[in-house]
Formats: structure tokens, sequence, C-alpha cells
């Protein structure tokens, strides 16, 4: 078993109070001992050994990262610069594109695929949920391309497949493609507006449903549809979750009507998400109306985030830099104090945070995985705040290092 | 470096194409610059062969942009090169303002130190103009400005700078007229203000007093105005109506100006037309949390809008980047501009106005005569830029490198 000790390391150690009100963050410096996956000795004693030191020169360990949401399939990113089309029809403009485009990009795909996960992990990210199109253009072919290059890193990351039925599962026909994208590398059932796409919302949730069931797989569906049309397909995917006994397994992404609904309206529906565990995912879009954040998180639904694009013919815009969103959704939800930006960190990796709210050191503890990132700055709200460098990112005990022999990705 | 030199295959912009369904597409090729006495005086394609014995520095294929201007600052508030401190909650405006004053005297023995690397950022990334506010208030007195002023001295080899005397804790309060005035007559160039309504509490007075500030020193001027609704917008009416009697011109810019956003069409219509004549500028500074002021409807009417990164790591803000083109490209991501030429054109609200290409494609920049004030990037043209906030690659101002190695 690999054993090397990560020493000089930053972590936070409690909350520093005046007059009952959270002002600072303490840390200390300490060495971790890392046994194959896993961190097995923290200590603040420099380690006599002569096992291999890794000087992390007192940069902060933080959990690493996880991108929710995205379309590594679908993308420009990696090739020339290429803008969006002027919009004539909505959706429906960029799903014509879609027709021509795909098998175009389709020579490219993997290559393309694999510059957007080099981006992620760079950026500090161990986890990525993809959503892949399936439809009657493309097929299962970027489901392949999808799943090559995501083997080729499966050990520096964690990954789900969401087959996606951009084109809608019943609009377009694609029942049948989704059934066989489970088989063929698929981990969950995606779904697209069940209401302004599908044009059937019962029909499209119970299909949806259907096959997860099929493949005791979970469903993760890209809801658009606003204010009470939207909230109407919560509910009715709440009921299907419950009688497909999916409770914990279903995801909402972007929930746009979230962003719609206040007071009694959006405790209710607060309410029955939490009842089937649901979580939702957002890019934290500023050109509209953004989910409340903070308010679903402290009403206990789990909100990730994910960068959806980077770009690609939907939008030019996107980073793939977690921590620069998470200073995005601290801005935006005026999260400005030391607890409220330490806290934000959390809708980036899962859930957790090196402190718990009474700033107690809940990560690292011994026995969790080596899967972990370091980051220039000295504390966690600074690193949101100020959009802290990722210097070194570690999956399970690995340093994870690019695979690609030239990164120079943009000069033309 | 001599005074004359090449800067060798920059990519440059030349003319919009148009492909078989009529989507746009920027044309671009290599060129080198001539560049003598801070202007660029020369441009040849680079087939062109440059003549021996003269200096050359190698523009290694970046795209070349004008230079940025932020244009709204505050040098003197910033934390940076301080250790990290997170802001502490404020209950309202006021009691920010007591929490400043607070604060002040801690912070004024750095204030030249704090005011430089924020300097050092903003000139990384693009930045060769900055126009600061400074506090002038009756607990830090000029102490601020001497610092600030003393920062900007170090850099005028680098960038051109403007000092507004702001008021932060309010026009009509205590000793502040004769501060202001000691500020004007000690570095400062442009009159400030806050807040007429909000603050002063009295917009005829505070307005009043501003102008008249501005006519005995013969400045520009520069108000905050975070004041929101029909208030907000009387008090910019109010003083388009004073600068049209003082006839000062083309000379008052209001910041923030959240109020315009928040008006009828017709009334932002009518104020545009208002402060179009009278040459009165808006700038802003693309907060994701508040109404923007119409930018479009104020730009096609003639108004010139200005982007700036307003203080921050402050005590009123953690966040923040010094990034003039990231303010580009939020503004462009937040009114969905995302085809080839609107992304292109948007690039201007970095610039101050020039682009490298005219909306019909006209080449605009740079031209021979231009200032030698560029910023070189990481990117295959303007389009790209906006969306992309490439890293920069250098910086040129009055054709001399102060950010990045060539």
């Amino acid at each position: 078993m690999k054993i090397f000790w990560l020493t000089n390391v930053r972590l936070e150690k409690g909350f520093i109070y005046e007059k009952d009100r959270i002002v600072a963050t303490e840390t200390e410096i300490c060495h971790l001992k890392i046994e194959g996956d896993k961190i097995t000795e923290i200590t603040n004693e420099i380690p006599n050994t002569i096992a291999n030191k890794y000087d992390a020169h007192g940069q902060l360990l933080l959990p690493s990262l996880r991108d929710m949401h995205i379309h590594i399939d679908k993308t420009y990113y990696g090739g020339p610069w290429k803008a969006c089309t002027p919009l004539t029809n909505g959706i429906f403009t960029r799903l014509e594109e879609e027709k021509e485009l795909l098998p175009k990009l389709l020579p490219t795909a993997q290559e393309r695929a694999e510059k957007m996960i080099e981006l992620l992990i760079k950026n500090g990210h161990t986890h990525i949920r993809t959503h892949c199109n399936v439809d009657p253009v493309i097929g299962l072919k970027n489901l392949e391309v999808t799943v090559n290059a995501l083997k080729k890193y499966e050990d520096v990351l964690t990954y789900e497949i969401v087959a996606f039925p951009q084109h809608g599962l019943l609009k377009s026909d694609s029942v049948q493609l989704i059934r066989d994208a489970m088989k063929n590398g698929a981990t969950l059932v995606g779904g697209v507006d069940p209401a302004t796409v599908d044009r059937n919302i019962e029909k499209s949730l119970n299909t949806i449903f259907d096959i997860a069931v099929e493949n005791n797989k979970g469903v993760d569906i890209h809801l658009h549809d606003p204010n009470t049309l939207g909230a109407f397909t919560f509910e009715r995917m709440a009921y299907y979750t419950k009688e497909s006994g999916l409770k914990g397994r279903a995801t909402i992404s972007h929930g746009i009507a979230l962003g719609d609904l206040d007071g009694v309206e959006l405790n209710e529906i607060t309410a029955i998400l939490k009842e089937q565990e649901m979580d939702v995912t957002t890019t934290v879009p500023i050109n509209r109306a953004t989910i409340p954040i903070p308010t679903l998180d402290k009403q206990g639904i789990r909100v990730s985030v994910g960068h959806d694009s980077i770009t690609d013919h939907w939008s030019p815009f996107g980073t793939g830099n977690t921590i620069q969103k998470l200073g995005v959704l601290a801005e935006r939800f005026r999260l400005s104090d030391e607890y409220s930006l330490t806290t934000a960190l959390k809708y980036g990796t899962g859930g957790v945070t090196p402190l718990n709210e009474k700033g107690e050191r809940v990560w690292p503890k011994i026995g969790d995985d080596a899967t972990m990132m370091l980051v220039k700055a000295t504390c966690s709200a600074e690193a949101v705040a100020r959009r802290a460098t990722v210097e070194a990112l570690f999956f399970k005990g690995k340093k994870v290092e690019s695979k690609l022999e030239d990164t120079d990705l943009v000069r033309v | 470096m001599t005074t004359s030199y090449w800067l060798t295959n920059v990519r440059l912009e030349t003319g919009y194409i148009q492909d078989e369904k009529g989507v746009y597409e920027t044309k671009t090729e290599l060129f080198h610059l001539k560049i003598q006495d801070g202007e660029i005086v020369e441009k040849q394609p680079q087939s062109f062969s440059i003549p021996s014995g003269e200096n050359t520095v190698d523009g290694k294929c970046s795209l070349a942009i004008p230079a940025f201007k932020e244009m709204h600052n505050h040098l003197d508030k910033t934390y940076l090169s301080l250790d990290w401190k997170s802001p502490i909650p404020a209950k309202n405006l006021k009691d920010r303002l007591r929490m400043e004053a607070m604060e002040l005297e801690e912070l004024a023995p750095t204030t030249k130190q704090r005011a430089s690397a924020m300097i050092d950022l903003l000139l990384s990334r693009g930045s060769t103009h900055i126009r600061t506010h400074v506090n002038i208030d009756p607990y830090i007195g000029l102490k601020n400005l001497e610092g600030v002023k003393s920062a900007l001295e170090d850099y005028s080899d680098k960038l051109t700078y403007e000092i507004v005397a702001f008021p932060q804790h309010g026009l009509l309060t205590e000793n502040v007229i004769p501060l202001m005035k000691e500020a004007m007559r000690s570095g400062a160039q442009l009159v400030g203000g806050l807040d007429p309504a909000g603050i002063d509490r009295n917009i005829e007075k505070s307005l009043y007093e501003v102008m008249n500030l501005a006519t005995e020193f013969d400045a520009d001027i520069d108000i905050h105005l975070h004041d929101r609704g029909n208030v907000g917008f009387y008090t910019v009416d109010k003083l388009a109506e004073m600068v049209d009697a003082a006839k000062w011109h083309n000379r008052v810019a209001v910041s923030h100006a959240f109020s315009l956003g928040e008006v009828t069409v017709p009334q932002q219509e009518e104020i545009a037309a208002k402060m179009s004549k009278l040459g009165m500028s808006i700038m802003s500074t693309i907060p994701i949390t508040s109404t923007l002021p119409p930018i479009e409807l104020l730009d096609q009417n003639g108004v010139h809008v200005y982007l700036g990164c307003d203080g921050f790591y402050d005590s009123w803000g953690p966040y923040g980047t010094g990034d003039v083109l990231e303010k580009v490209t939020r503004y462009s991501e937040l009114y969905r501009k995302s085809d080839e030429r609107s992304l292109a054109q948007t690039l201007k609200y970095a610039t101050g106005g020039p682009t490298p290409l005219t909306k019909d494609g006209e080449v605009a920049w740079p031209l021979a005569g231009d200032k030698a004030n560029l910023v070189l990037v990481n990117a295959s043209r303007s389009a790209e830029t906006v969306a992309r906030t490439p890293e920069r690659e250098a910086v040129i101002f009055n054709g001399k490198v102060v950010f990045g190695k060539l």
C-alpha cells in the first residue's frame, strides 16, 4: 500500500467569536498521513519518517468539488471559438441546430469531452454528473463518447451519466433509445420539461420513472417550466418518486419555478420535495430570478451547483470554476460575513464543509477518503470570496495530474 | 526599451464576414505595429519586412484590444495586502457607515500600501486608467487622499488617473464642505457626492453645493446615487437641470444610478435624451443584487456608459476581481448578448468607447496615430474575449509594457 505524508497543511479548527458573532476562522498547521486511499493520521507533530512527503506549504485543505450538472458531450470547449447564433424561436432554435451540429461535432467529441474533464480537474473537481444527449439525431453515439472519455479518468474521479432526451422523450420518440442507453453506460434517467417539450406531463414522468425502476436507477430531470406549471410538475415528480420507491434518488435540475415561488407556496412545495429527499442542481444563473438557494438549504433540500455549459451553441459563457461559481452564489445572496461565506462551500462539495455550525471540525477525519484539494487561501470564507486557485487535487490518496500533453487550449 | 520598436505578430480584427446563413464571424490577421513616443505610428501586415536594425518585441499571435478604463473604484478602502477579513453584517446603510467610521483610523497608516496593491491588481487585468473615489469625511479628513495620491503618483508612468473627493458620510454634515474644498486644493480632481436624498436629506441643497464646488474649482463631477425609484430619478433630473444652468456639459457623471432602471421606459427615454444633450455619463459596477440602469437604452440614446469594479475586499464587500473585462462578460451574460457582433460590441464598456471594429465591420482601432495603450489577450477575437474573459498576456501603456512579459 502506498503511504505518504501531506505536511504543512492548513486545517480549519474553529470559529473565533466576538460578542456571540463569528468574526474569523481559526486554523492550524497539520500533517496528514495517507495510506492507500485513506487519511490515517492527523497530527501537529512533524512526522519523523522516511516515507514520502508532499509539502503543502501552509495551503488550505478543503474537500474536493463536484460538478453536478454539465454536458461534456456537447461543447465547443477545446476547439475554435464559436459564438451563438441569434435566437429566433427560443429553445427550438437550438434543438433545430443540433440536427446539423451533433453529427458535425461527433468526430472531435471525445477529445472535447476530455478537455472539459481536464478543465474540471484543474479546478478541483473529483465528481462529475454529466447529461448526455440521447436523441434520434445522434442515437447512442454521444453516450459512447462520454463513457469512453470518463473511463479514461476513472482513476481520478467518480462520475454519473444521465441519459438525456434533449429533443423530448415523447416528442422525439426517444423512449427506446433511453432504454438502450441505460444498458450502455448511463447511470440515471433524464428528462426535459414534460409540459413544454413533451406536451404530456403525466405520460412523460410516468415513462421516465418506469425506465428508472426497470433499471434500478435514479432520475434527474431538466425543469425550466416557470411558476405554477413548474411547481405542478415538481409535485407530480414527487408523486412518481414515491410510487417508484425512488426516495432520495430523484433530482430536479434548474428548477426555475422555485425562483418564482414565495412564502406559503414555496414552503408547500419544499415540504413535498423534502419528504421524498429530492435534491436540486442549479447553475446559479444571473440573468433570471435565481432559485432561493439558502432558503431551500434551510428547509432541508440539498442544492448542488453545476456549470451546465462551458461554451456551446446554447451559451458562450462558462468557466468550469466552481469556486468562482460559489463566489457568485455568495454575492447573489449577499452572503458576506465570515460564517455565511464559510457555509457557501457546501453547495460545491456535496454538503461537506470542514467546520460544522458549532465550529467543530468535521472534516477531514481519520478514516476519510483522501479526496481533497489544496487552495491558496487562509480559510474557506476567503477561498469563496476571493476565488482561491486550486493548487493541488487528490483523489483517494492519489495526486491528480493532467493526462493531456498539451493543455494550451485557447490559442487558435 | 528605446522609444521606438515594432510590436510584431499581434492579431487584429479586420472585418466581419457572413456565412451562407447570414451568421456573422470576425476576420482577423496578424500585423506588426510600430510604436514610437507612446503612439502607434505604423501598422503593417505580417508579410512586411521590418527594416534591419529596428527593435522588435514579439506579440506571439496574441489578440490586441484597447486598454481598459476602471471608472469606479475606492482605492482607499480595500483590505488588499492585509490579512483576510470578512465584512461585519450591517443593519442598514447608517450602520455600515458607523462601522466604517470606526475602522478608518485603523486602516489609515496602510492606505498607500493597500491602494498600491489594488492598483497592481487593476493593472494586471488591463486597466490603464483609474477613476477612484476617496473618502473625505469628518473622521479621516484628508489622510486617505494623501495615501491614495501618493500611491497613484508612483504609478504615473503606468496609467492615468482621476481622484474624486467623495463625501462618504454626507456632504451637508459637520465641516465636510470646507474639507472638500481643502481636498480640491490638495490633489482631488473631481467633486463627488452621495445620495442627496438618502444621506443628505436635502436633494436641492446637496446638488447645489456639489455644483458650487465644481464651478469654484473648475472640476468635473461624479455623484454616487443609490437612491431608488422615483426619488433617485428626480435627483438625476434635478442634477441635469443644474448642469444645464451651469453649462457644465460633458463634465458630469452619475455612479450606480439603479433608479434609472426602476422607472417607466418613457421616463428612461426622457432622461436619456437630457443626459445625452448635456454629455452626462453613467458609471455602473454591474451588480447582480440590484436593478441596473438601462445601459442599452442609455447607450443607444447617446449617453456614455462606463464600468468599474467599485471598492472590494473591504468592509462593504468581500468579493471582486478588479477585472473590468469580467464586468463586461457579466453584462453580456445578464443581457444574453451571445452572438458574435453583440459580444464584440460590448467590449466598448471596458475600453471606455473604442472597439476594434464598428458595428458595420469597419476597422476603427488601432489606427496610426492612436495612443499605444493596449492589452494582449489569449483569445482569437473580441467576441471570444468578452465571452471567455481570457488571460491577459501583457498590458501596454504609452508604448511601455506595464504588466506581463513579452
